[in-house]
């Protein structure tokens, strides 16, 4: 059992309970936050390190995304979408954010190694397996170029014309094809918003 | 909505992803916008990226939760936006004061500061930057300057000078900490026309920093300053330590 879930159950991709929590957050419930960590540190890490692949750097910016849902938890509205996604699209926002930069700085001066963390990379939560499961099912109705472009950019965190180089396709092609399988994703995953 | 843009519509995808950059990132929220038939899509993709983000779900490192709880027990939370209804005039709580109707109090020292600032400059850096010290003084002078100063969560103070007939503003600081040379102060507007940079601060003298002036000011725009990385960055990578409304 990881320490991000709790009793009262594993983050779902529409979690009303989690919508109220987050308003309680923002009244300075400092308990209610206490509950949003716990049902979703484990997501935004897992994606964070999913983009950045580095743990020391990734911790940091998981960080960064908690502190922020702390601080910013009254702007969430949840007639926008539910209280998961507004966390998730923080953390893959400063994710990218991260990676961006990161190109930018690489190509100024070259980064020193940095020593690798030892994480158990088995540690994911049944849940997220499930939820893996689920999602892996749903990618493999896609065509081979949508689902390389969704992953490539959301996972990889390419922008879509890197994409396109990547797959030595053209702009347009990928553009439409990251939409259709989004679509097809969708509709397969039964995503309701 | 903009039938004659349909390539536009297409970005919905992307742009879900967080697969767009800069311009085109820019252009595509603003369509988003005027058209609810990306806005359904964008809301719809966006919670099928969150599958996949649950999908990747992993064991954070032992030790994070209590460093983020801690650090929310120092940490100041941001007050609600307050949608404003028409003709129900808001009571004026804003920082934001004339910049002529100034003559003493805490604003008027921050007027001060500003103008101190400008001189330092002035003597400073002499010839070139001059006509930069010009357009600041063209904008501390405008008839509808407004000033105001706040607090950044990091400590010190940050005093911004906005003028709307001129689309610019000025901000100059106070007691912020210094930065390793690593680093840096970077100003953003965020607003209407997305997140874009705004300057950088330049190291401070005597615990000053000499004014930064911003042009492109829009309507609805929010000044809010971030540390980047030396040099700065297109867009903010960390947590804003001042964010504040300019004046309507
Ligand atoms: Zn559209």
């Amino acid at each position: 059992m990881g320490p991000f879930r709790s009793a009262s159950g594993p983050a779902e991709r529409s979690d009303p309970d989690l919508d109220n929590l987050l308003t309680l957050v923002a009244r300075g419930d400092q308990g209610a936050f206490e509950s949003v960590y716990d049902r979703l540190a484990g997501p935004v890490y897992g994606l964070i390190r999913k983009v950045l692949r580095d743990p020391a750097q990734s911790e940091e910016v998981a960080q960064e995304v908690l502190l922020e849902v702390w601080r910013t938890a009254s702007r969430f509205d949840p007639g926008k979408g539910s209280a998961v996604t507004w966390v998730l699209t923080i953390a893959h926002r400063r994710a990218i954010d991260r990676v961006r930069s990161e190109t930018a700085a690489a190509e100024r001066e070259q980064r020193s190694a940095t020593a690798p963390v030892a994480v158990d990379e088995t540690a994911e939560s049944v849940e997220a397996s499930l939820e893996a499961e689920r999602v892996r099912r749903c990618l493999d109705g896609l065509t081979e170029l949508q689902r390389e472009s969704i992953t490539l950019a959301y996972y990889g965190g390419y922008s879509y014309p890197q994409v396109a180089a990547l797959l030595d396709t053209a702009l347009g092609t990928i553009k439409t094809r990251i939409r259709d399988g989004l679509i097809r994703l969708r509709d397969c995953l039964g995503v309701s918003w | 909505m903009k039938l004659r843009r349909p390539n536009l519509h297409a970005l919905a995808g992307p742009y879900a992803l967080d697969a767009l950059d800069g311009a085109e990132r820019d252009r595509f929220e603003r369509h988003l916008r005027g058209c609810r038939t990306c806005e359904n899509e964008v809301r719809g993709f966006a919670a099928t990226a969150t599958a996949l983000a649950l999908a990747a779900a992993a064991q954070p490192p032992a030790g994070l939760r209590e460093r983020v709880l801690a650090a929310t027990t120092v940490t100041r939370q941001l007050p609600p936006v307050i949608a404003r209804r028409r003709g129900v005039p808001a009571v004026s709580r804003s920082p934001w004061v004339p910049r002529l109707a100034l003559a003493v109090g805490a604003a008027g020292v921050a007027a001060a500061a500003v103008l101190a600032a400008v001189q330092v400059s002035t003597q400073d850096r002499l010839n070139s930057a001059l006509a930069h010290s010009q357009e600041i003084a063209v904008v501390l002078a405008a008839p509808d300057a407004r000033i105001a100063s706040a607090p950044t969560t990091v400590g010190g103070t940050a005093i911004v000078v906005v003028s709307r007939t001129e689309r610019k503003m000025v901000v100059t600081s106070s007691g912020l900490p210094e930065l390793p040379s690593s680093k840096v102060y970077e100003l953003w507007l965020m607003g209407p026309g997305g997140t874009r940079p705004a300057g950088l601060l330049p190291p401070p003298s005597s615990g000053k920093t000499a004014p930064v002036l911003a042009s492109g000011v829009l309507a609805g725009d929010t000044v809010g300053m971030t540390v980047e990385p030396a040099g700065g960055t297109s867009s903010p990578t960390t947590t804003p330590i001042l964010v504040l409304p300019l004046p309507a």
